[in-house]
């Protein structure tokens, strides 16, 4: 998870990120950082999400947590 | 569906790029997004500058500009070929075909298979699939395979999803038999329920043109199109091209029994570099062989970009050699088409500008 939210904060372009952030909440939030961060899911966890999925999620935890599901962890 | 050829090659390959430049950030006023947000965009999807046709400028227009070029050089005889294939998804007109146009503009010969294509971001290898398939027939000795685009005409200039990237362009691509019985492998998938994600709603059949057709409507995020522009669903496609393609091409390259290193070359359909970097990654192949600089030179325009990435990048090594390349074309359709072949030397091998 610590690792996630790095690499999370790496493409929103902050210091960190915190489990319970809100995505959409961080002003760097738009559909081409929705695409980066679909990418870093892709290339680190083999996960492809649609920008579908990854709009219904909300915080940073919810994120991480889809992705263990897709992963079928 | 996989295809496997032989005794086929390409022996000459030019481009036409209209002259006329624009660029990402004299456009950027356009768009109704805050400056900073659209550097950002300009920066990761690696947009600058991009040509596009100035003017009513068509289909054939760009292709007789090449082919007189061709004929006036001695690189081509304006007899010496018996099919000519126009894959293009602008038309000069509904009705004739563009290939009886420009048949007829440049008075060639009767005895001339010609057909139009509707195909757009894979129509290079579905180009070459068809003359493949034609060189079967004695009586035709060359063909010749015409992609062309002039889709910035369909573009909203206030859609900041479409308009930075797209380009216009054609390239004349010329096929024929050869001795070389070394098999040329290719693929090709169709899936027509995802058709929706790039399309130009009205203008055919289905919606005709009207004034309302021609309203500028927000898709959600600030781009404003009409439905007579072209759209496209951007994270459906780059969704698509990652799940899709990396399978096709390692698929293809099983088949022929040649692994990832032996290809000198990916030469892949251009939609914006951050996609193809992502594709690369996700493929592992070094991003020095699979060149990504076609968006920020030309722009993407669909059909054109794999002859474009080869004539822009690699002019002088297949003039004088021959490098094993791995081309792949995905888009409209939904479609997608990789092959795998030798490429060179060629006769000819050139970027023209259309004046």
């Amino acid at each position: 998870m610590q690792d996630f939210l790095k690499e999370l904060a790496d493409v929103l372009e902050v210091d960190e990120v915190k489990d319970s952030d809100v995505l959409e909440a961080f002003p760097e939030w738009d559909s081409l950082t929705a695409l980066s961060v679909i990418a870093m899911i892709d290339a680190r966890y083999r996960v492809n999400l649609t920008a579908a999925e990854l709009k219904r999620v909300d915080t940073a935890r919810s994120l991480y947590e889809l992705i263990g599901a897709k992963n079928g962890n | 569906m996989n295809f496997t050829f032989s005794h086929r090659k390409i022996t000459g390959l030019v481009a036409i790029v209209p002259s006329n430049e624009r660029t990402f950030v004299d456009e950027m006023a356009n768009f109704n997004f805050p400056l900073a947000r659209s550097l950002k965009l300009k920066q990761v999807m690696g947009y600058d500058k991009h040509r596009i046709v100035d003017g009513p400028v068509c289909v054939s227009d760009l292709a007789c500009f090449g082919l007189q070029h061709l004929f006036d050089r001695g690189l081509l005889d304006r007899d010496g070929f018996d099919a000519l294939l126009v894959v293009t998804q602008s038309p000069d007109y509904f009705m004739p075909p563009t290939s009886s146009v420009i048949q007829g503009r440049l008075a060639l010969k009767q005895d001339m298979f010609c057909m139009d294509i509707n195909q757009g971001c894979a129509g290079f290898l579905f180009g070459l699939i068809q003359a493949f398939l034609i060189l079967e027939q004695p009586g035709v000795h060359r063909a010749v395979v015409i992609n062309a685009d002039v889709l910035s005409r369909k573009v909203s200039t206030k859609d900041r999803n479409s308009y930075p990237l797209i380009g216009d362009a054609a390239s004349i691509t010329v096929i024929e038999r050869s001795g070389d019985p070394a098999p040329i492998h290719a693929n090709l998938k169709m899936d027509g329920r995802r058709r929706e994600a790039l399309m130009i709603p009205a203008g055919g059949f289905r919606l005709p043109s009207t004034p309302e057709t021609a309203v500028l409507e927000d898709d959600g995020e600030n781009n404003f199109r009409a439905k007579d522009n072209l759209r496209m669903d951007g994270s459906a496609v780059f969704n698509f091209v990652q799940v899709e393609v990396p399978p096709m091409i390692e698929d293809l390259l099983k088949t022929a029994c040649v692994t990832a290193d032996e290809v000198d070359y990916f030469l892949f359909h251009q939609p914006n570099r951050f996609m193809l970097e992502k594709l690369a990654d996700k493929m592992k192949v070094p991003y020095e062989k699979m060149p990504s600089n076609i968006v920020e030179h030309f722009g993407n325009s669909s059909g054109v970009t794999v002859p474009l990435v080869i004539a822009y990048n690699l002019r002088e090594r297949i003039v004088t050699g021959t490098i094993r390349a791995c081309l792949a074309g995905f888009g409209v359709g939904l479609t997608w088409s990789s092959m795998l072949l030798r490429l060179g030397p060629l006769n000819f091998c050139d970027l023209i500008d259309f004046q």
